[in-house]
């Protein structure tokens, strides 16, 4: 009994911390996209400084494609701006909100590009954002990298977008499921094939190179 | 992350680390936490390197720059759209065609008018008696006119 009642309290504890830790930074967002409403670009400017950062690297990860990700998050905060109104802080979280449109944005981005690859629009698929893991530098710190960025590259759309909304976005689970449209077991599922997926990946290419 | 990259931003985004946007909140707190301290479970320890090789430059104040512009030239646009829309609905055109043909109707009669006008009061001179008024009859001496008639 005690140890069900301790084992309850850490878990109220460390609810009640994120909670708290959770607060100032909606605030903030919140406090922001009433500005945006209203019509303010400086509060616009704002918001593109505290979450362009994490949208652009999660769309280039997961596009694939710099310049893709450049418009999609451009679009996004387009999209913000005339959408700010709509914008309900008791349904959605800011951020969970921003990283939805995103990866809306995203998921159309790709089947343009398909569409484009599959007309011959474009010759090539270039794809500065995964770079071959032979092209980075020799140092084997970034050349591990190099790899991982490959294995995030390799992996299914589905479990891609939920590992860099979890990685990247920093959300939880319930949170990357309502980004993603989908059931919290499902996210959970996700997530734990593409890490599987990510080392197996990782471990093939360690693998290679010993042999060489 | 650097130590004056986090100095950086603590001025920006202040110092409590943990209401930081994403993902700078989780570069400061693997900061803080150092690289010696290895991560609780593997999990934990993937989703570190995931981080670390998805990260990659970014220009913010350029995006800023490049979205307010987008917005400014939306709304130039907004308005362009707005007008030519206007403009090109079935019930403006019918109702400009109409405008356009009254115009065209009444400057019709209005110059008639006036040139009909000007007929009358020349014929109503030549009735009266009086054409040198009228400028049918050209009666001036010198040109034998008068002698003819």
């Amino acid at each position: 009994m005690a140890i069900v009642t301790l084992g309850f309290a850490a878990f109220a504890a460390d609810i009640k911390s994120r909670i708290v830790v959770e607060k100032p930074r909606q605030r903030e967002d919140d406090d922001l996209l009433g500005r945006i409403a209203a019509g303010s670009q400086g509060a616009l400017a704002q918001l593109i400084a505290r979450h362009g950062r994490g949208l652009r690297i999660f769309a280039a990860r997961y596009l694939g494609n710099a310049s893709d990700a450049e418009d999609v998050v451009q679009d996004v905060f387009v999209t913000v701006w005339k959408n700010a109104g709509r914008f309900d802080p008791r349904r959605a979280r800011v951020s969970t909100w921003l990283y939805k449109i995103t990866a809306n944005r995203c998921i159309d981005q790709r089947r343009r590009r398909f569409l484009r690859n599959f007309i011959g629009l474009d010759d090539l698929d270039c794809d500065p954002a995964s770079e071959a893991p032979d092209a980075e530098a020799r140092v084997s710190d970034r050349q591990e990298l190099s790899i991982v960025r490959g294995g995030i590259a390799a992996l299914p759309q589905r479990q891609r977008m939920a590992l860099l909304l979890k990685v990247v976005a920093d959300l939880d689970v319930p949170a990357i499921a309502e980004v993603m449209g989908t059931s919290t077991g499902s996210v959970e599922q996700l997530l734990v094939r593409a890490r599987r997926g990510l080392r197996n990946h990782v471990a093939a290419h360690e693998g290679r190179e010993r042999n060489v | 992350m650097t130590e004056d990259e986090f100095a950086q931003l603590t001025r920006r985004f202040g110092k409590d680390v943990t209401a930081w946007p994403a993902p700078y909140r989780q570069q400061a707190l693997l900061l803080s936490a150092g690289r010696q301290d290895s991560p609780s479970d593997r999990d934990e320890a993937l989703d570190r390197l995931v981080l670390e090789a998805a990260l990659d430059d970014t220009d913010e104040q350029r995006l800023a720059s490049q979205v307010l512009a987008r917005i400014d030239a939306d709304r130039g646009r907004t308005f362009g759209t707005r007008l030519s829309s206007f403009l090109l609905r079935p019930a403006t055109m019918t109702a400009c065609s109409a405008l356009l043909f009254l115009a065209l109707a009444a400057g019709g009669y209005q110059l008639a008018a006036s040139e009909g006008n000007a007929l009358d009061a020349k014929l109503l001179a030549l009735a009266t008696g009086s054409p040198a008024n009228t400028g049918l009859l050209d009666l001036s001496p010198d040109d034998g006119t008068e002698n003819a008639l």
